[in-house]
């Protein structure tokens, strides 16, 4: 048996895969696909059903700071990806720093999140609140929708952000180097994930006109 | 060069690499983009109906480009496409068809 396939015992640290892990996180990324696709699903219909009140209600979002938004998480996008090419080419201080800048892009998108989101609670444009629960059904679904979507978008930019900072660390103890790049690659391609969903979210909240 | 990367195609884990310079090239097609959906919106007002459809369009060309790119997806193993090409089929036609039963309810 062990003549020319060599056999390795699960768990014992050689059994690296770097084929695999990646095909397992594209798996991953597709069930995120699905989590957010359902809630993009019930936006299609409750826009459809409500389109003036759609209208109206993405009218008390800031734009600018959605665009500001938009350009951090592609900058921080162009970085990750980077920082990859860094490390495969033997650069692991490179990839170190373009690793943290996209961190701090992630930050800076948290910042401004909460900025725009104390602007509604200021408004009393959040679940709960007089002002809120006295408006139309429409302008109420929109917000609902607004906040758990960016919400749940939130949550992934940090856990992203957790990610990514892991993998530093790795490659700081050099777990993570120019032949071992994958957990970098992946947590990349977590991050390009988080992306592509504020791509669509802009435009469905934001650019409603 | 060329002989050597088809060699060690199968048992490495180095394959292509993209340079800095495409990732520079693809970050500044993504801001155009940006910058022409917010424009186009912002000040294209009175096409309401046709706004929606570019927004969508020009939110998915910049997809697109994030995934080719920076998910490495144009480079990759031919698996990884047919994979995006399936489940994205997949996903538009649930979305497609489920909108279809309940708009004409």
């Amino acid at each position: 048996m062990a003549d020319s396939h060599t056999f390795v015992l699960p768990n014992s640290g050689h059994n690296f895969d770097a084929k695999a892990s990646k095909m397992g996180m594209w798996l991953f990324l597709f069930t995120e696909l699905l989590l957010f696709g359902g809630l993009f699903l019930v936006y299609i219909i409750y826009r459809y059903l409500n389109q003036d009140a759609f209208l109206l209600a993405s009218f008390e979002l800031n734009v600018w700071m959605g665009t500001i938004n938009t350009i951090v998480l592609l900058t921080s996008s162009m970085t990750i990806a980077m920082a990859i090419t860094a490390l495969q080419k033997g650069n692991a201080k490179l990839a170190i720093t373009l690793s943290w800048l996209t961190i701090l892009a992630a930050l800076s998108f948290l910042v401004i999140k909460y900025f725009e989101w104390s602007s509604k609670f200021e408004h009393g444009l959040f679940p709960g609140m007089d002002h809120f629960d006295g408006l139309p059904l429409g302008e109420r679904l929109y917000f609902y929708l607004y906040f758990f979507m960016t919400g749940l978008h939130a949550l992934h930019v940090i856990v992203g952000g957790v990610f990514i900072a892991v993998v530093i660390r790795l490659i700081k103890k050099e777990k993570v180097t120019k032949e071992r790049y994958s957990l970098l690659e992946n947590s990349g391609l977590y991050w390009h994930l988080v992306d592509l969903i504020w791509i669509y979210l802009f435009p469905l909240f934001y650019l409603i006109h | 060069m060329n002989g050597k990367e088809k060699i060690t195609e199968n048992t490495s884990t180095h394959e292509h690499i993209s340079s800095y310079a495409e990732h520079f090239g693809t970050w500044v097609a993504l801001i155009l983009l940006t910058l022409m959906t917010v424009f186009i919106s912002t000040f294209g007002a009175d096409l309401r109906t046709l706004t929606v459809a570019t927004a969508l369009l020009i939110a998915t060309v910049k997809a697109l480009a994030v995934a080719l790119y920076f998910m490495h997806l144009k480079y990759d193993a031919k698996i990884y496409r047919a994979w995006m090409i399936i489940v994205m089929a997949l996903f538009v036609f649930f979305l497609f068809m489920v909108t279809l039963d309940y708009i004409t309810r």
